[in-house]
């Protein structure tokens, strides 16, 4: 009982970040790092403690969840998307219990991703604010075909790793009411997200009001490895799904 | 040798690959086109060893599998990405993302190749997601216009939930019959289908599996996302309606082994079908935008492909859809070539049938075209039917044989009236050709369709009329008493109506609603957009 009420404030079940907003004394990149760090504990804490999965839980995190889409949708910062992104997916981590460790991983190599390019966005055009820098995939072909790849990923889509993991977990399990509920929130609020952001950046014209700025060699060497290691974990992820 | 078929799937993300580190524009094509044909020469191979040696090629631990299926669909999916890749050639030239347009595409062809060759629900499944993923990033790939990428934005909406809607039927198919293995499964489903269990749990699945079909290949209410779709070049377009949308079809003939045990979902795909395919000809026939109306062209075609397959003809499905698929990659991609002719001349469509079908006769009368269509139309269907009874009564099929002269009729006048160009004073020679035409069709079909239905299920063919026909025979029948009485009692309605004074103006108003109706797509959109606006 009390490991499931741990696992659910660390792996974001509890939506905490409205304290820390709150305070005034922590910045949304903080928050992020923060929450990322909670949830890279609750992996490491299920290998450790076996954990038994509490409805009551799993229906308190799918609650925090919902929550976090309506809270997402209304922000145009990188950094907030990302840790409303971690409590979106918490009852999955919660109902899948352990099994769910790996997918996890991937959603913070994902979300490692994201705040490469969030803080792109900080150093070049003064804040993580996507609002009105559109037709990155026109300015910026680079940053535009990461951006792609970070979004699809974080929307459930195959050949990437979250995809997978979601889907052999889901082989693995067997369906109840709470099962369908949590599965069609985490399904549709990732996809939600990550295809709205896509039209707000990759999408559009470019703005000319904007100095669209390209990537420099290391910022893409730096984007490649993120890639290598979502893809390496997409490897594992295939195997997972089909054994 | 035979195992090198099986890598099929891959070799198009390896071009994508390749392409990405190509330095020289006019080289991308190149590269893309001469690495494309390998796979059709792989498939050929891989038709011509099945062929041969009647049995499929296997491999991967059994997830892939090259077999009768695979053996007619990438050949011909090998051949349009051919065709689509030389006319994107010069078609994308100047428009900005000329790489990523040939990596896009050969990512869409490696997911078509993957869910055609799968041999496993999982890697079906991803193949599935794989290609809402491709088709998302296609359909928006002029990524400036807003329209294009709301337009893609509704699509993908559709295709999550389609996506959805497949997992789950995957997960209870899992759940239930304990594998994923698509071999497997069918030898239990066609064990199972001699000893009819009432469980249903297999209905539940059969439907999960028919709605993902249906949004994939565009049947109502799902249909919203392809009339709308056609900003995307011209290729996108080829490909969706050539390929994209048959991906239902496919999916419900991989699974045909199941719906055998599930006749009412067999039942529910003939109604869509039929809706669909009434629906969206009549909608065709009244939106004003050329573009929407090909969109519901092809929605009507895969609302009676849907039909077919409603109706047990599977393999027929899967014919009609290669059939469709060309002529409809044909159309748009001439498209281009025909605006710029019409540019310098007026009279096209011209050339032999102009001189055959619309040199102008004013002694002749339009009305008697009507007496010779129905005298040339009724003769070979009487004939055909009677042929068929005499010869083989224990292979004619009540729905098989309705389906086979429908679609003889509808595609031989179709494909009459879209290449030639008919006047009605040619009564005769227009009546001449529209029968020739029927009878060709009718005949082609009648022998590739059973070839095709003898190569793909063999004997087993005839179970899914069985199945199909179990509760469709009284359901037709009643539909028909209905439609009978609905136009016999609208005719009499008619004639006591115009006798009275004052009231024609009524019939005509409502003909004008219906019209309004048809050409605002059902208000469906406006319906949409509204709860968008209020939602927002």
């Amino acid at each position: 009982m009390i490991a499931s009420i741990v696992l659910t404030l660390l792996a974001g079940g509890v939506p905490y970040y409205l304290l820390l907003e709150r305070s005034g004394k922590f910045d949304s990149k903080t928050i992020l790092l923060f929450s990322a760090f909670l949830l890279l504990c609750a992996v490491a804490l299920t290998s450790v403690v076996p954990m038994r999965y509490e409805g009551l839980f799993a229906t308190i995190a799918l609650g925090s969840s919902l929550f976090s889409i309506y809270r997402a949708a209304k922000t145009t910062n990188f950094y907030k998307l990302g840790y409303h992104l971690i409590f979106i997916n918490a009852p999955f981590f919660i109902l899948f219990e352990s099994f769910s460790a790996m997918y996890s991983l991937s959603l913070l190599v994902a979300l490692l991703g994201l705040f490469i390019v969030a803080r792109f966005y900080e150093q070049n055009y003064g804040s993580a604010n996507y609002h009105h820098i559109t037709g990155i995939m026109l300015a910026t072909p680079y940053m535009g075909t990461f951006l792609t790849f970070y979004l699809i990923t974080l929307s459930l889509y195959p050949p990437f790793p979250n995809a997978l993991y979601f889907l052999s977990y889901m082989f693995k399990s067997t369906p109840d009411p709470l099962w369908y509920a949590v599965v069609i929130v985490v399904f549709f609020g990732n996809f939600y997200l990550a295809m709205r952001v896509m039209t707000e950046t990759v999408f559009g014209k470019p703005n000319p009001n904007i100095h669209y700025v390209l990537m420099s060699v290391r910022e893409k060497m730096t984007h490649a490895a993120v890639f290598a290691l979502l893809f390496i974990l997409g490897i594992y992820g295939v195997k997972e799904a089909l054994l | 040798m035979e195992q090198l078929v099986l890598l099929i799937p891959a070799i198009p993300i390896a071009i994508a690959v390749i392409l990405g580190v190509v330095t020289d524009k006019a080289l991308i094509p190149k590269v893309s086109i001469i690495l494309s044909s390998m796979i059709a020469l792989l498939g050929l191979y891989g038709t011509f060893y099945v062929l041969t040696n009647d049995a499929p090629i296997e491999g991967f631990g059994g997830y892939i599998i090259y077999n009768e299926l695979s053996s007619i669909l990438v050949p011909y999916v090998a051949i349009l990405g051919l065709v689509v890749r030389k006319y994107a050639t010069k078609y994308m030239w100047d428009e900005a993302g000329y790489r990523r347009f040939f990596i896009l595409l050969n990512f869409i062809f490696a997911s078509i190749y993957l869910l055609v060759m799968s041999n496993n629900l999982i890697v079906l499944a991803l193949a599935w997601q794989l290609l809402s993923i491709a088709l998302y990033l296609l359909v928006s790939f002029n990524v400036g216009s807003n329209s294009a990428v709301k337009n893609a934005r509704w699509t993908m909406g559709i295709h999550k939930g389609a996506d959805l809607v497949f997992i789950f039927a995957v997960v209870l198919t899992y759940n239930t019959f304990g594998s994923a293995d698509l071999g497997v499964l069918s030898k239990t489903w066609l064990a199972m289908s001699f000893h009819p269990a009432d469980n249903p749990m297999i209905f539940v699945i059969g439907l999960l599996f028919l709605i993902a079909a249906m949004m994939k290949s565009a049947i109502m209410p799902f249909h919203i996302w392809l009339p709308y779709t056609s900003e995307a070049p011209t290729p996108v377009s080829a490909v969706m309606h050539a390929g994209v949308v048959n991906v239902g079809g496919i999916l419900l003939n991989k699974l045909a082994y199941l719906l055998l045990l599930s006749p009412a979902v067999l039942n529910i795909a003939f109604v869509i079908g039929l809706v669909t395919a009434i629906l969206a000809s009549l909608i065709m026939l009244a939106v004003p935008d050329i573009k929407r109306s090909l969109g519901y062209s092809t929605v009507g075609q895969m609302g009676y492909m849907i039909m077919e397959v409603g109706l047990g003809a599977f393999s027929l499905a899967i014919y009609h859809l290669i059939v469709h698929g060309i002529f409809k990659a044909t159309l748009f991609l001439e498209s281009g070539a025909l605006i710029k002719l019409a540019r310098h001349d007026s009279n096209l469509p011209k050339r032999l049938s102009y001189e055959i079908f619309w040199e102008e006769n004013l002694k002749s009368s339009g009305k008697k075209a009507f007496k010779y269509l129905a005298l040339f139309a009724v003769l070979p269907i009487v004939l055909f039917v009677g042929v068929k009874m005499v010869l083989d009564d224990a292979f004619f099929e009540f729905n098989a044989a309705i389906v086979i002269l429908a679609f003889g009729w509808l595609t031989g006048t179709q494909l009459f009236l879209s290449f030639f160009k008919a006047s009605k004073s040619e009564t005769i020679k227009v009546a001449v050709g529209l029968v020739s035409s029927f009878v060709i069709i009718l005949f082609t079909y009648e022998f590739i369709g059973m070839a095709l239905e003898h190569y793909l299920y063999g004997k087993d063919a005839e179970l899914f009329y069985h199945a199909a026909t179990q509760n469709v025979a009284l359901f037709f029948s009643l539909f028909a008493l209905t439609l009978i009485t609905v136009i016999g009692w609208y005719f009499m309605y008619k004639q006591h109506v115009e006798e009275v004074p004052g009231m024609a103006k009524q019939t005509n108003s409502m003909r004008w609603k219906l019209y309004r109706f048809l050409s605002n797509e059902g208000y469906l959109f406006q319906l949409l957009n509204r709860l968008r606006r209020s939602g927002s």
